[in-house]
């Protein structure tokens, strides 16, 4: 895709500069000076006053709609914004389970409520560590 | 009230809608400078060159539904109308005008 995209935009970089300067090459002839439009006010101003060759008209709207696909195309994708697919997402694909950083990652969106310091049980937490220590020394003694 | 209800039973993910407003709106700026290019390199003049815009705004909403979106706006925008159809149609029209008139005046003048 973001291959696709690439070429897609350099086709159209391409093809754009290539019709610029055409049409500036173009406003050079001596030939191409504009004949006054005739008509009212009105008409001459609704009138598009184009007077380029049809492949130079052609070449810029083809380029401009390919440059279009290609920005569309090498955007970053978006997001799902209802909470049950977003977080579907999240905790379905292994790569989105993978801790990158403290508090990033893990698939649980609902993680800075689980893990509130002000909630823990401290006193729960000493006696574990207690008894770990307690254990510890015991295997050591035997 | 209506609205609350439905939003407390299907709550919405703020920062997916600043993401996804954020990249449309990118796609916007790029796209209106280059349209601008485009009417300038064309020579269109006055309400040719703004009917040219907005057809290739109406273009560039189009892709981003087809090929973004999945066809299915209504799973990454609040409001599809107002965020993908009509949202920032004017944000990009001043640059699009910068360009505009740049590009005609190297090609015409």
């Amino acid at each position: 895709m973001a291959a696709a995209a690439i070429i897609v935009n350099a086709l159209g970089v391409v093809f754009l500069a290539h019709a610029v300067y055409s049409a500036y090459e173009h406003s050079l002839l001596p030939s191409s000076t504009a004949t006054p439009p005739s008509g009212s006010a009105l008409s001459r101003s609704l009138k598009p006053n184009v007077n380029l060759p049809i492949d130079i008209t052609l070449e810029t709207l083809f380029s401009a709609l390919l440059l279009c696909v290609g920005v569309v195309l090498s955007s970053p994708g978006l997001k799902p914004i209802q909470w049950n697919v977003w977080a579907g997402r999240l905790e379905k694909s292994k790569e989105a389970r993978e801790i990158t950083e403290v508090g990033v990652g893990g698939g649980n969106p609902y993680a800075g409520l689980e893990e509130r310091a002000g909630f823990l049980d401290i006193r729960g937490k000493r006696k574990e560590f207690a008894d770990w220590i307690k254990k510890d020394a015991r295997s050591e003694k035997s | 009230m209506l609205d609350e209800r439905e939003l407390a039973i299907h709550p919405i993910v703020q920062e997916s809608v600043q993401h996804n407003a954020r990249t449309v709106s990118n796609i916007r700026a790029l796209t209106a400078s280059l349209f601008g290019v485009a009417a300038g390199t064309l020579g269109l003049e006055s309400f040719p060159g703004f009917i040219f815009y907005f057809i290739g705004t109406a273009i560039v909403s189009g892709l981003i539904y087809a090929l973004k979106a999945d066809s299915d706006p209504k799973a990454y925008f609040f409001r599809p109308l107002a965020d993908l159809w009509a949202g920032d149609m004017f944000g990009g029209l001043m640059s699009f005008v910068l360009t505009w008139t740049l590009f005609y005046g190297l090609c015409k003048a």
